[in-house]
């Protein structure tokens, strides 16, 4: 890992640590200061987007987990967050729990459910572990919608949740609980992939038969990160029902918001801690300006166009985003970032 | 040359930026949540009073799958609010102001919406489909902003709370044209008819599901099981329809969007399925989209429910509804959804209109938690005998009973055209309060 000029590791501990230099640490503190009183700032409308980026980063980070280190394809990953969505409002609504059993039960349920759709990826990969993940989508909603206990077609409401005598009531408050989580669940992320588990996930991801050569367990590794990426899927759902819908569906969760995971993350940046953070911000603030300023605004001031023309200028331009996206940065907007930092230390010098 | 191309793709992308920044800027301004104290000056056109505009918000699907629905909604909506303040003096003199955003269809955008809408001081919010209003509800619910539904499921009302269904729901479509259908078509001949039904798989198709579920034996009906379900994004029905056939159905009974049933006939066309049986749709799928979709052969003698006029209707307020959809959308005219957004925007004024009379302007124009309750309580619930121009059946809360107009009629496509048979036909409150879902 490359370090600016002059800062040099002189323990393991330094090292080892995320944050290494003053700069750092004051991004930090300065990035601390925002995230804690962003509430002062925002409306009821932008705290529920900042609500959904936090919930959306970590079934993100998740996903990054899943295909990012370990490149194990999946197109299923709403299905995985109703699945946590679900088990938590059963649990918490039906069963009387706390809400901290539903989530943390909504992220072990969902794992499970992960590790049961990923033992095809012992045999298949590619395309192929594709197409078995969007089956996972399909039999998984299908099935919520149709169970009983889940609510069948009607659904089912999902408590304001509670930690004790605290109850989560507000947006703000349900904002501070999903960033508690979301900091916890980036920070653990980080330290997964640095650690032999991360390692042996990017071996599996780079060339599995070689990794198999040099030891690593395919089966135990490919397991571990459907069921990583599934709890955190699970837990994503969990915050979902409880801090946002408040109740449920099994249509929300569609096919389509599965593909939105995967473009998140191709232009976050596949593989890094940054990626996730940076395509969810980017997908969901580009989503709701979108739809709050520029459709309502094309629709205002160019009365000329077709009928239903305006609006739909609005995915065209989500679809063109993300195919310029694809063409300028494959690498996604961390490796623009990390381009920008390399630049940043060498300036006024090019090279 | 990767250095050009990358300056390019950024050069286009801070174009496109800077291209929607100004568009954004064009508009109106942005809407902000305070208010001005009123005041009424008198003019040759009516009293005109000078105040911030009293908002509603409103969130149609113009894109994605019901766009087809979605999109003459909006416009109706929209230019309904224009005519009201043009022509109408507003409310009560204060200019109506529409806080209109695409829902695509899609739960979540919903929520973000209904977000938005109490962000902006809306008083009231209106939608158009029971998947939206179903995704509004719990915020809805939770916070007392009272919400007018165009298309409606049971489930969304019952019991009822702050969600008002602005016309009968699909479960009264699907009761209306099965006593319809045993009335004049089947006539006590020997026998229960037998009926398959065709759902989507959300509200729209189980409001049809759970009413037949309700009533069929009692109306001596005999139902096909199972229920066929489909999704909106399905490409054939084939199976479906293949199954149905092998049972030999008297009617096949579509609760869906227009896309699915356009599609589900056509098929049954293939099939030798049709004609031979009857087939049926319930208002979320008879639309002048169906006969363009399919083509006015494939559907000759579809049967359906509207609970709107029809473009055809001699009704007091047909005229003005033309002459706007003829200036402001003609690609709309002759479709009955713009009829139900055009409604759904005149229903929504006269509710702000009562409320504003009995609560005063400074506590409804505020779009706080007591306004809501200003506009709910002495507006939507005060409403009698609302005649909408005739437009739709009349407009009378009932205590209990958050279905506001309680009539649909049966149409039959006549060579193209969604043709009226039948009066208006009231349609009664069902027992649903055994339904694993009521109370939920």
């Amino acid at each position: 890992m490359s370090l600016p000029c002059g800062t040099r590791n002189y323990t393991y501990a330094e090292d080892m640590a995320i944050f290494r230099t003053k700069t750092h640490w004051v991004f930090l503190a300065c990035l601390t200061v925002l995230l804690l009183t962003l509430p002062m700032f925002l409306g009821k409308f932008w705290m529920g987007v900042a609500n959904l980026v936090l919930i959306t980063l970590i079934a993100a980070t998740g996903l990054n987990l899943l295909v990012g280190y370990c490149g194990q394809l999946s197109i299923g990953h709403a299905g995985f967050i109703a699945v946590g969505a679900f088990t938590s409002a059963v649990l918490t609504t039906k069963m009387g729990m706390p809400f901290l059993v539903g989530l943390i039960g909504a992220g072990i349920v969902s794992g499970a459910v992960g590790l049961i759709f990923g033992i095809p990826s012992v045999r298949v990969k590619g395309f192929y572990l594709a197409i078995s993940t969007i089956a996972a989508q399909f039999i998984i909603v299908w099935g919520l919608s149709h169970w009983g206990l889940t609510g069948g077609s009607a659904g089912i409401s999902a408590k304001d949740p509670s930690i004790g005598p605290f109850e989560f009531v507000s947006d703000t408050s349900k904002y501070y609980l999903v960033l508690f989580f979301t900091v916890i669940t980036v920070f653990a992320a980080k330290n997964m992939a640095r650690t032999r588990v991360g390692r042996a996930f990017i071996a599996v991801r780079d060339n599995d038969l070689a990794a198999e050569v040099m030891g690593v367990n395919l089966f135990y590794y490919k397991m571990l990160a459907f069921f990583a990426g599934c709890f955190l899927a699970g837990i994503a759902g969990s915050l979902l029902a409880h801090c946002y819908y408040g109740s449920l569906s099994a249509e929300y969760f569609t096919f389509t918001e599965s593909i939105l995971y995967v473009a998140i993350l191709i232009i976050g940046g596949l593989g890094t801690t940054l990626g996730p953070i940076l395509g969810v911000i980017f997908i969901r603030v580009l989503e709701q300006l979108l739809t709050v300023q520029v459709v309502p605004a094309l629709e205002r001031a160019l009365p000329m166009l077709p009928s239903g023309f305006a609006s739909g200028i609005a995915p065209m331009l989500f679809g063109l985003v993300i195919v310029l996206f694809l063409i300028i940065e494959p690498r996604g907007l961390s490796h623009r970032w990390n381009l920008f930092k390399a630049a940043y230390r060498l300036w006024p010098f090019s090279y | 040359m990767k250095k050009g191309k990358l300056a390019l793709g950024l050069s286009l992308l801070s174009l496109l930026v800077a291209v929607l920044t100004v568009f954004s800027a064009c508009g109106t301004p942005a809407t902000t949540t305070t208010t001005t104290p009123a005041a009424t000056t008198t003019t040759g056109a009516g009293t005109v009073a000078t105040g911030a505009p009293i908002k509603v918000g409103i969130t149609t699907p113009s894109t994605g799958p019901a766009a087809e629905k979605g999109a003459p909604i909006g416009h109706g909506n929209l230019d309904a609010i224009e005519y009201i303040n043009a022509e109408l003096n507003g409310i009560n003199g204060y200019k109506m102001q529409a806080v209109w955003l695409d829902s695509q269809y899609d739960p979540a955008k919903v929520v973000t919406n209904m977000k938005y809408f109490m962000d902006q001081g809306a008083v009231i919010w209106g939608t158009a489909s029971s998947k939206e209003g179903t995704a509004a509800m719990e915020l809805a619910n939770r916070n007392g902003f009272p919400g007018l539904v165009s298309f409606t499921s049971p489930i969304l009302y019952r019991p009822p709370q702050h969600v008002y269904g602005q016309l009968p729901d699909y479960g009264d479509d699907a009761l209306a044209f099965a006593d319809y259908y045993m009335k004049n078509v089947w006539k006590g001949r020997a026998g229960k008819p037998k009926f398959a039904v065709m759902i989507l798989n959300n509200p729209t198709g189980f409001g049809a599901r759970d009413a037949f579920e309700a009533k069929a034996a009692d109306m001596g009906i005999e139902m096909v099981k199972p229920y066929y379900e489909h999704s909106d994004t399905d490409v054939s029905m084939m199976s479906a329809l293949t199954s149905i056939k092998n049972v030999k159905p008297d009617v096949i009974y579509i609760s869906s969007t227009p896309r699915p049933t356009a599609l589900i006939i056509k098929e049954a066309v293939a099939l030798g399925l049709y004609p031979g049986v009857t087939i049926a749709s319930g208002h979320a799928g008879l639309t002048k989209v169906l006969v363009d979709t399919d083509g006015a052969d494939v559907v000759e003698g579809v049967y359906g429910v509207f609970p709107t006029a029809s473009w055809t209707d001699d009704v007091p307020g047909m005229a003005k509804m033309t002459e706007y959809a003829k200036r402001l959308h003609p690609g709309d005219v002759g479709n009955m959804d713009y009829i139900t957004g055009w409604t759904q925007s005149l229903v929504m004024a006269e509710a702000i209109r009562n409320a504003v009379k009995t609560a005063g302007y400074d506590v409804v124009a505020k779009g706080d938690a007591a306004s809501w309750k200003a506009v709910e309580t002495q507006g939507l619930q005060t409403l009698k005998d609302y005649k909408v121009g005739g437009l739709h059946g009349p407009v009378t809360y009932v205590a209990g009973d958050n279905r506001l107009a309680k009539s649909v009629r049966v149409f039959q496509i006549k060579k193209g055209v969604i043709t009226a048979i039948t009066e208006w036909i009231d349609a009664p409150l069902v027992k649903y309060e055994t339904y694993p879902w009521f109370g939920k």
